[in-house]
């Protein structure tokens, strides 16, 4: 079918055409943008995986035909509204995409299309976005469903779409509130900072017993009490609406289906004029404090090393994506900081593991950004500086952060337990340094914004990175448990012999298989 | 550094890549001359360029800098000179008085001199109500000449540039001619590479045309002149190159 050009169907089929060539007609970016029957194929197989695996699944919680089990409805609400906090997220990564990184927005609102139409058709497309993935996960539960005899399962479609377009409408308000408050710039980290946090919120959630063990009560007694409070709340109660309304009552599902459409009706109505406005602020975006001339203010005179290292430091901390992956990290890192600064009982193995996964994963990141993202590399090859001596300052500014931010809790460690914590800090800058090797040798350069997309046409590399993380996680487990035991078992010294061969070993042959340009 | 020397001695110069892209190329540009290199697209002039400033390694062929050896003594030669690509080499999120306090610390300027220098520079170049955003919201224009504020912060005598004025508004494009025209006067050497002929005719002292990674003429623009028998540049290139 072919919609009328200059239509908002037409403009929809043009964002479903983009969303094709972006995502899925070509893995690699660099082969022709037809049908992908290799990749199609892919998806194919993982969908008949989880329809297998949701049969499985379907079988053990459904049961009979008979009314729907208030532990089903139960868990169908946590499950929806879990996919609400990680759909906002989504949604509003998507809004700041589309408010701020796509180029074609000039073209639009240049052309005699209503701004109302492009701004219905882009909230659709954000809503298409956010809902597919729930789709491709969760619709083989309605499809099994519907064979198992739950035919009203099939209302997992609409509600899906519903709820994605609420997210999507909170999203898209939300952006376009800050871009009035804080400004064009400031939204945009704000904006993914906050998508950050929605996905992560519900990791925070599941920690609450960490939370509760360290103001003293017991996390088991918590979660029991949890249970029994969420049991006793009536199946017909509102708290429960999603879960029925994915189950397929008809009356929670209206509901989704007329919040979800007054929702996305509204903000079309209200806000197409607002996100103009906001376009326009972006457009013209050129920093919001302007100092009077006679306030410059230099610190020239530094030696080279100093003067990289602080360009990194600053292009870091100015970087929206990389912060918010950083405080993503972050946020992984509190439940460990709960257990080391516990104190009923001595740190546990996991707490020293956990710290060296964490920095392993941080100074990949930041490995990547600092070593092979660099924006003005013909600058540095045109300067009379010495390449190694600036190699070795990109090196400093990957590290130093990394480090900077686990000294306390190690110091901590190493105070409370000073042989375990020692074992903890050697596999921290073990993990630490080894892993910006690995990434300085084996990875692939790209731009800045390509940091999630790094491992792309790496595969060998991004073999290097985890094995190497999981040998020195494996390590950071295992040695304060061997220092631990008067006599170490064979299978612990064995184990500490495979993980210390794997996490010196991995570096190694990074280097052998370094890629040669560098 | 010899007084005595060229600022640019390039000889048998070469290199390729599919199909070689400067093949033989010779070519000596005196102190205080502004050259321009003219030639079509893929004659060479940007590989030529790039192995000026280091950035390429040729597969033959020898480049003195100022009486350096680029080959022998690279950061010596690259002491003395720098390198402006058509894109601008610059970090979206560095504030102008960051890049020109980084640019100083690559090339080891200090504090004393370099910040009269960084502050004559944004001034002269109506920056300095600009020092305090990020670059990633400036103009192709604002680019451009932050990038070559950063490209004469450590006083190069010789200066590299491709394709400067591509992009520029008229006032942006006459503070880059005034600038260049200053570092002539001043002794300095500026070598630019240009589509806009009009801008060879009026600034450059001496004009080189390339094709197919050879100088198939050089000399004033008069000389090209009494070459050809044409009257404009315009002419004289379109002649030189075949495409008349």
């Amino acid at each position: 079918m072919r919609a009328r050009p200059g239509s908002a169907l037409w403009l929809l089929q043009h964002e479903v055409r983009l969303f094709w060539y972006t995502t899925l007609s070509s893995p690699s970016g660099k082969a022709p943008r037809g049908f992908h029957w290799k990749l199609v194929a892919a998806w194919l197989g993982l969908w008949a995986l989880l329809h297998a695996g949701a049969w499985f699944v379907v079988g053990k919680l459904a049961g009979g035909n008979g009314d729907t089990p208030q532990q089903l409805v139960i868990a169908a609400s946590v499950l929806l509204v879990a996919s609400f906090l990680f759909m906002l997220s989504s949604a509003l990564k998507s809004s700041v995409e589309v408010l701020f990184d796509r180029g074609d927005m000039d073209l639009l609102l240049s052309s005699p299309l209503p701004s109302r139409s492009i701004f219905a058709v882009r909230l659709t497309g954000v809503i298409l976005g956010v809902a597919s993935i729930y789709l491709l996960f969760l619709a083989p539960l309605a499809h099994v469903g519907v064979m198992q005899g739950h035919p009203r399962w099939m209302a997992l479609y609409p509600v899906l779409l519903g709820m994605a377009t609420i997210a999507a409408a909170c999203a898209m308000l939300l952006t376009l509130a800050l871009v009035r408050w804080l400004g064009a710039r400031r939204t945009r980290v704000v904006a993914q900072v906050l998508g950050a946090l929605a996905g992560a919120l519900l990791f925070i959630l599941s920690q609450l017993p960490n939370l509760a063990v360290q103001s003293g009560e017991r996390g088991e007694g918590m979660l029991m009490r949890l249970a029994k409070s969420s049991a006793a709340i009536d199946a017909g109660s509102l708290v429960w609406l999603p879960g029925r309304a994915l189950l397929g009552d008809p009356l929670a599902a209206a509901i989704v289906g007329v919040v979800a459409l007054s929702a996305f009706v509204l903000t079309v109505m209200l806000t197409h004029r607002s996100f103009t406005r906001g376009l326009q602020l972006t457009a013209g975006v050129t920093g919001s404090h302007k100092r009077p001339a006679g306030a410059l203010r230099f610190r020239f005179g530094s030696d080279l090393a100093t003067s990289v290292i602080r360009k990194e430091w600053r292009l870091i901390l100015r970087d929206p994506q990389l912060i918010s992956q950083v405080l993503l990290q972050l946020l992984y890192l509190l439940p460990i900081l709960f257990v080391v600064f516990r104190k009923d009982d001595g740190p546990s193995l996991a707490v020293g593991a956990g710290l060296t996964l964490l920095c392993g994963s941080l100074s990949t990141s930041l490995a990547w950004i600092v070593l092979l993202a660099e924006e003005a590399p013909d600058l540095l090859q045109s300067a009379p500086a010495n390449a190694r001596t600036i190699r070795r300052a990109k090196l400093a500014a990957a590290i130093g952060p990394v480090l900077a931010l686990v000294c306390v809790p190690v110091l901590w460690l190493v105070w409370r337990a000073p042989l375990s914590g020692l074992l903890t800090a050697f596999t921290i800058c073990g993990v630490t340094f080894g892993a910006t090797l690995i990434v300085m040798w084996t990875g692939k350069p790209g731009e800045r914004s390509a940091l999630a997309r790094r491992g792309q046409g790496n595969g060998t590399g991004i073999l290097f990175e985890m094995s190497h993380l999981l040998g020195w996680g494996a390590l950071a487990f295992l040695l304060p448990y061997a220092a631990g035991q008067a006599q170490p078992g064979i299978g612990t010294v064995a184990g500490v012999g495979a993980a210390g061969a794997v996490a010196f070993g991995v570096p190694v042959l990074a280097w052998i298989f370094r890629r040669r340009t560098h | 550094m010899t007084l005595a020397s060229p600022s640019l001695l390039v000889t048998g110069l070469r290199k390729q890549f599919v199909r070689p892209a400067v093949d033989g190329l010779d070519l000596s540009v005196a102190r205080g001359e502004l050259y321009a290199l003219l030639g079509p697209n893929g004659a060479g002039k940007t590989t030529t360029l790039r192995m000026v400033a280091g950035l390429l390694a040729p597969d033959a062929g020898r480049i003195e800098v100022n009486g350096i050896d680029l080959a022998r003594d690279p950061a010596g030669a690259k002491r003395s000179m720098a390198y402006l690509p058509d894109d601008p080499l610059l970090y979206g999120k560095l504030k102008p008085t960051e890049y020109l306090e980084f640019v100083a610390g690559l090339w080891g300027v200090d504090g004393a001199t370099a910040e009269p220098r960084a502050r004559h520079l944004l001034d002269w170049l109506d920056l300095t109500k600009h020092a305090h955003e990020l670059t990633e919201g400036f103009s192709r224009g604002m680019k451009q000449k932050l990038a070559l504020a950063g490209a004469l912060i450590h006083e190069p005598q010789l200066l590299i540039l491709d394709e400067p004025l591509t992009g520029l508004d008229a006032g942006a494009s006459r503070q880059v001619k005034d600038l260049l025209l200053s570092h002539v006067a001043k002794g300095g050497t500026v070598i630019l590479t240009t589509h806009i002929l009009e801008v060879a005719e009026r600034l450059a002292q001496r004009i080189g045309i390339i094709q197919h990674g050879r100088l198939i003429a050089q000399g004033t623009l008069d000389q090209l002149r009494e070459e050809t028998a044409a009257h404009t540049l315009e002419d004289m290139f379109l002649q030189l190159t075949g495409q008349a």
